[in-house]
């Protein structure tokens, strides 16, 4: 018997709904325009290392911890 | 002794263990195409885990990105996002193609797709790109290990036998042992090529600069146009950072050898756990490429062959020990893509060509032989390609994923279930749109507007395949109920309880 079926590109749970929303909220910051017109500061340093690298490694760190939280709580 | 005799010396050992565990791959194999192709489906985390980071960082990863920092700058830090959306991409889509493979005894992504849309056509289309466009990959990593072989000998072993060795060892582990081979010299290969980058990065860093922060100082004071966007040579325009990402995530993904990975999980669990946590090795390997890449700039400008930068910084400034372990981890880097290719393309050729049109219903161990065979075959394609030529790394890498990106959508229908599916003759003429737009705006018109030649073809690609599977009969109902029913019993069990 055929079955009508939600989509699966929309999530179901609010646990679902809050790590795309992050996800995807933190990979924007990763993209550009931010990339281009906020993080590109070439005179901004942050302890020795340029801002645009220590910006960028802290939003990838913060996206690995948004898929681990997912994975953590099972969604 | 000689600086190029440890080096060579160390790769050739390297060389011996991958051989030795290939051996003993094949003593544990059973005479089956799941083993042999897919590891018995029975991969558990540590080992997938280094097999799909290995195979995903490959000869590009350890030449190619130092040289991209070194000519185009700190821009190539977009890598990142790229390495991040392979781990989204595995925990969305991993457990979904696990749970269709276990289910339906697929081997081949052609398997599941023509499955899906009831459609020979749709067999031999996604068989041809998956074959094309990752023999391309093949050229690539073997000229990364002719590189290799060739600097770490300091010019006495050619590019050209550099590359037949390698690719000849390479071959003969995998007819040896299969996907078992592979599996167990990735687990060396990763582990190796993550560690000797690092080492080599900071020793480079200490002795030149004296630390990652100096180095990135001298950066700032002699070369500060490489601190910036879109580099020197205005290569990281948005539409370029946005293509990369997407192109070398979801392009790479969708190529055979990747998804393949997929259906050899123990469980869907193992690779929701592996979709979270590979970014942190394949994101971080980037952080030593750019103190190698932006430190060479500094300390050995005017490279004519930008790639070259790690090898010659080690030959000029480590001792010959350090410069060995190190060439022999690139070579693991170059090697266990390379034998990920091969046993992919053996694959799709002997289960979607082989098996299926020429020879249905032999032995299982008759299509054992008949794929060693085929990986001889490659090996001989594969080193011809590769000595033709001598490209950048980055670019034909780029060029490898903007082609298998073009399943995407066929993909994404078998996976995601919605309301409207699209249909066989759809997800046809997307890919023979998408494939056209691809050559257009990679070939005739590079990336046009600033962006990405394979986003453009994507994008056609989308709309020519939800406009035709609009008007077209979509696979029966019953296909369509067994294949996404597994799909929502995999991921809402919760639902069909």
């Amino acid at each position: 018997m055929s079955q009508e079926r939600k989509s699966h590109f929309v999530p179901r749970t609010p646990e679902g709904r809050a790590a795309i929303v992050a996800f995807v909220l933190l990979f924007l910051l990763a993209m550009p325009p931010v990339t281009h017109r906020v993080l590109d500061r070439p005179d901004t340093w942050v302890g020795g290392v340029p801002f645009f690298f220590a910006a960028l490694f802290i939003v990838y760190s913060a996206l690995i911890g948004v898929l681990v939280w997912a994975w953590w709580k099972r969604i | 002794m000689e600086p190029w005799v440890v080096a060579t010396s160390l790769i050739f050992l390297y060389l011996l263990a991958t051989i030795v565990l290939g051996v003993i791959a094949n003593q544990r194999m059973t005479v089956d195409m799941e083993d042999f192709l897919l590891y018995g489906r029975r991969a558990g985390f540590v080992v997938l885990y280094l097999t799909v980071v290995a195979t995903f960082h490959s000869a590009f990863a350890f030449l190619g990105s130092g040289g991209f920092f070194y000519t185009h700058g700190i821009g190539f830090w977009a890598a990142g996002t790229w390495t991040l959306l392979v781990g989204a991409i595995t925990y969305v889509l991993g457990p979904r193609i696990w749970a269709l493979g276990k289910a339906n005894g697929y081997i081949t992504p052609a398997d599941m797709l023509a499955d899906f849309y009831e459609s020979e056509a749709v067999r031999v289309a996604v068989a041809i790109v998956s074959v094309v466009f990752t023999i391309l990959y093949i050229q690539v990593q073997a000229q990364g290990l002719g590189y290799i072989i060739n600097v770490a000998s300091g010019d006495r072993i050619s590019f050209e036998l550099g590359t037949l060795i390698l690719l000849v060892v390479a071959a003969a582990y995998l007819m040896a042992g299969g996907l078992r081979a592979v599996y167990w010299t990735d687990v060396i290969q990763g582990i190796w090529m993550y560690v000797a980058v690092w080492i080599g990065a900071m020793y480079l860093a200490y002795e030149l600069f004296g630390g990652p922060l100096q180095l990135w100082a001298e950066v700032r004071a002699q070369r500060p146009d490489l601190l910036s966007l879109p580099g020197p040579e205005g290569f990281f325009t948005p539409g370029m950072w946005i293509g990369m990402t997407i192109t070398l995530s979801f392009g790479i993904i969708f190529q055979p050898h990747m998804m393949i990975r997929y259906y050899t999980a123990v469980d869907a669990k193992t690779l929701k756990l592996l979709g979270a946590t590979t970014p942190i090795y394949l994101m971080t390997l980037y952080v030593p490429a750019a103190l190698v890449g932006l430190g060479g700039a500094v300390a050995m400008p005017g490279l004519d062959v930008p790639d070259r930068i790690f090898p010659e910084l080690l030959f000029a400034h480590a001792p010959p020990i350090l410069t060995g372990v190190i060439l022999a981890g690139a070579t693991a880097a170059a090697m266990s893509t390379l034998d990920s290719i091969l046993h992919a393309n053996m694959s799709v050729l002997t289960r979607d060509v082989y098996q299926r049109y020429l020879a249905p219903d032999r032995e299982q161990s008759h299509y054992v032989w008949v794929g060693r065979g085929i990986v001889a075959a490659l090996l001989v394609v594969g080193y011809f390609l590769s000595v033709r030529t001598f490209d950048f790394l980055v670019v034909l890498v780029t060029l490898s994923g903007s082609g298998a990106l073009q399943l995407m959508p066929a993909i994404l229908g078998v996976c995601f279930p919605t309301q409207r599916t699209l249909t066989r003759t759809g997800v046809l003429a997307g890919l023979v749109v998408g494939l056209g737009v691809l050559y257009v705006t990679l070939v005739v018109i590079p990336h046009p507007l600033g962006l990405h030649g394979g986003v453009w073809a994507l994008l056609f690609n989308v709309v020519v395949a939800v406009g035709v599977s609009a008007v077209t009969d979509p696979p029966t109902q019953a296909t369509r109920d067994r294949i996404h029913g597994e799909v929502e019993r995999q991921i809402y069990p919760e639902t069909l309880s």
